[in-house]
């Protein structure tokens, strides 16, 4: 176990960040988001998580896929190669960790594999940090998931008063370490903090069963009627992955990218020639909720929700999965 | 232009229509080929997003090919559509497949098939159809009912007046909605016309497709006529991004369309959301 002095810190991400790209949380407009080490931003790892999850470090908001030319009845596409650099992601927190796990899924499995995902993760280190406080969103217990010990990652960083505890998990994270020679000094005695204790807890034994046969329930207008189908929660949500692709057209040339799109969005689903099969935002959030809590437990074996508490935190009108939960388990068929 | 092999497969081939087939005022079928010749060979049923570049990019089914090109008949009802009608021959297209299970051809094997399509849903089925007729030894008789609006709308009018007649032990059975001062053949929708031609159960799937509102009553009139839920096959639409099963919005419960379908059986779509 190893030991880094808070003001010491700065000087471990500055090493790193002489061969890769560090994102770490800072402060930006008020708020808490992972951003570029530059060496001058404020860190903000002791609190709390960040508004946004990481996810966009491997699935960016937009990524270009190909640049196209057309020349009269004549084309042809340049493909973008995937980004390839080294990254370096500290301060990620056991529920966001989950998410890479679950988006691992998505993207690495099943027949295709997306390569513009896959070399970003691979070429991605993980540091994560234990959550010693729990905010009052916070439900991560409740997916089985150890706010004081995250999984996949490659070092576990703890909190301790005056530095963060380190310990290696990988060899890529031993690396890692190695990087910190004169930085980094024996833990000796420390001990490890104790971990967080989120008060939301909700009991998801047999959910999936029960939404299993809750398609047609009335439940689902009841619990849509105050959604203003914003998309904040697919948005904010470490696991939500949909994504659209569009393009940018300039004369005679442009270029392709994808780009996040929301489930709670009628364009999503809208066809051409006007059929609709998600026509109002109850097909639309029971979708979303289905999908979390059944469709991907079915599909992948694992529940889409890490607990991270972001989509309750802000959702305009307290639509709440932990409430949506509780209450489906309470609904009589 | 030369191109590399693609890293990323949701980068499309480019192509070039290579021949237009005015089906319908509002269908037309588009042979597609690449300088490397047929794009990729498909299985009945599967499908293909094209695109023209700086329009769109959209999913279709793959009505039929040939050794050097793959036809994609494609109404015209939005902005790419729009686009590729106005299209001449020539145009350079991207593509990208296939796509999806398609029809289970093995599975199919020494039945009667009994083929109900409607408008623009012959489209996926004639590929299946045409496949049975080049494995002709492979399958029983084969029985098309299919429908349209009017005279005008009817699609494949060469296969079904024609070609299709003509094959050893395949039944054409043709309907318009509403027939026209030189139609002599039979008035009437696609499900009453089905129930009046009674086609036996006995050793038959029925494979169909075309407009939602006409697949409903369709499954009704077969259900009447005693075909079981596995006995019935049919291939669905969504609106769809990737094709890979990974942009999230064709799916049905948690299968999606354009990777675990378009194909399903009506026992299969039971078991799913009705959400389609």
């Amino acid at each position: 176990m190893l030991k880094i002095a808070k003001d010491k810190l700065p000087q471990l991400l500055q090493a790193w960040a002489a061969g890769a790209r560090v994102f770490v949380p800072q402060e930006k407009d008020g708020t808490r988001v992972f951003l570029p080490w530059d060496g001058q931003g404020k860190l903000t790892l002791d609190e709390g998580n960040t508004l946004e999850p990481p996810k966009d470090l491997f699935f960016p908001r937009t990524e270009t896929m190909y640049r196209y030319q057309v020349q009269g009845q004549e084309a042809g596409v340049t493909e973008v190669p995937p980004f390839d650099a080294k990254m370096v992601l500290v301060g990620v927190r056991s529920c966001d960790a989950r998410s890479f796990a679950i988006m691992d899924d998505v993207f690495l499995t099943k027949g295709y594999v997306d390569e513009f995902y896959r070399r970003r993760r691979e070429n991605t280190r993980v540091v994560a940090l234990a959550c010693t406080e729990a905010a009052p969103t916070c439900f991560c217990t409740t997916f089985g998931i150890d706010p004081g010990r995250a999984e996949g990652v490659d070092v576990q960083m703890w909190p301790l008063a005056d530095g963060y505890l380190l310990e290696v998990v990988t060899e890529a994270g031993q690396e890692l370490l190695e990087q910190g020679t004169g930085l980094l000094t024996d833990a000796g005695k420390e001990e490890i903090p104790a971990a967080a204790k989120p008060g939301l807890v909700v009991d998801i034994d047999g959910v999936t069963a029960k939404l299993q046969r809750m398609f047609e329930h009335p439940y689902w207008t009841a619990v849509s009627r105050k959604c203003l189908g914003c998309g904040a929660c697919t948005y904010l949500c470490p696991t939500c992955h949909c994504f659209d692709i569009q393009g940018e057209n300039r004369g005679n040339s442009g270029y392709k990218f994808r780009c996040w799109d929301s489930c709670m969005f009628s364009e999503y689903t809208r066809m051409a020639g006007g059929h609709n099969p998600r026509p109002s935002k109850k097909e639309r959030l029971r979708n979303r909720f289905l999908h979390k809590l059944q469709y991907f437990p079915e599909r992948y074996g694992k529940f889409a929700c890490v607990g991270c508490g972001r989509c309750l935190d802000r959702c305009p009108v307290n639509v709440d999965i932990t409430r949506v939960i509780r209450e489906v388990k309470e609904v009589t068929l | 232009m030369a191109e590399a092999a693609r890293v990323n497969p949701l980068v499309p081939m480019t192509g070039h229509i290579i021949k237009i087939v005015e089906e319908t005022p509002d269908v037309k079928t588009f042979h597609v080929t690449t300088e490397k010749g047929k794009p990729f060979t498909p299985m009945p049923g599967q499908l293909a997003m094209l695109s023209l570049l700086d329009v769109g990019e959209a999913m279709f089914s793959i009505t039929s090919q040939g050794p050097e090109h793959l036809e994609l008949a494609i109404k015209r009802v939005g902005m790419l559509t729009d686009a590729l009608h106005e299209a001449e021959e020539g145009q350079a297209v991207g593509i990208r497949g296939p796509y999806g299970n398609g029809f289970p051809v093995e599975e199919l094997k020494g039945k009667d098939i009994l083929f109900i399509g409607g408008g623009i849903g012959l489209a996926p089925v004639r590929s299946l159809i045409n496949y049975c007729i080049e494995h002709r030894q492979d399958y029983g008789n084969l029985w098309i009912i299919y429908g349209a609006r009017s005279p005008a709308d009817l699609c494949f009018k060469g296969d079904l007046f024609n070609n299709w007649p003509r094959v050893e032990n395949c039944r054409v059975d043709v309907t318009v909605d509403k027939g026209d001062a030189s139609w002599q053949g039979h008035e009437g929708f696609v499900p009453a016309f089905v129930e009046e031609l009674q086609p036996d159960p006995a050793g038959k799937v029925a494979v169909t497709c075309g407009p939602p509102i006409m697949i409903k009553f369709v499954l009704q009139s077969l259900e009447k006529l005693g075909y079981k839920d596995d006995q019935i096959i049919t291939t669905l639409e969504m609106r769809m991004k990737c094709g890979i099963g990974k942009c999230g919005r064709c799916n049905l419960g948690s299968c999606y369309v354009c990777l675990d379908g378009p194909v399903f059986t009506l026992a299969q779509l039971k078991q799913l959301p009705n959400e389609y």
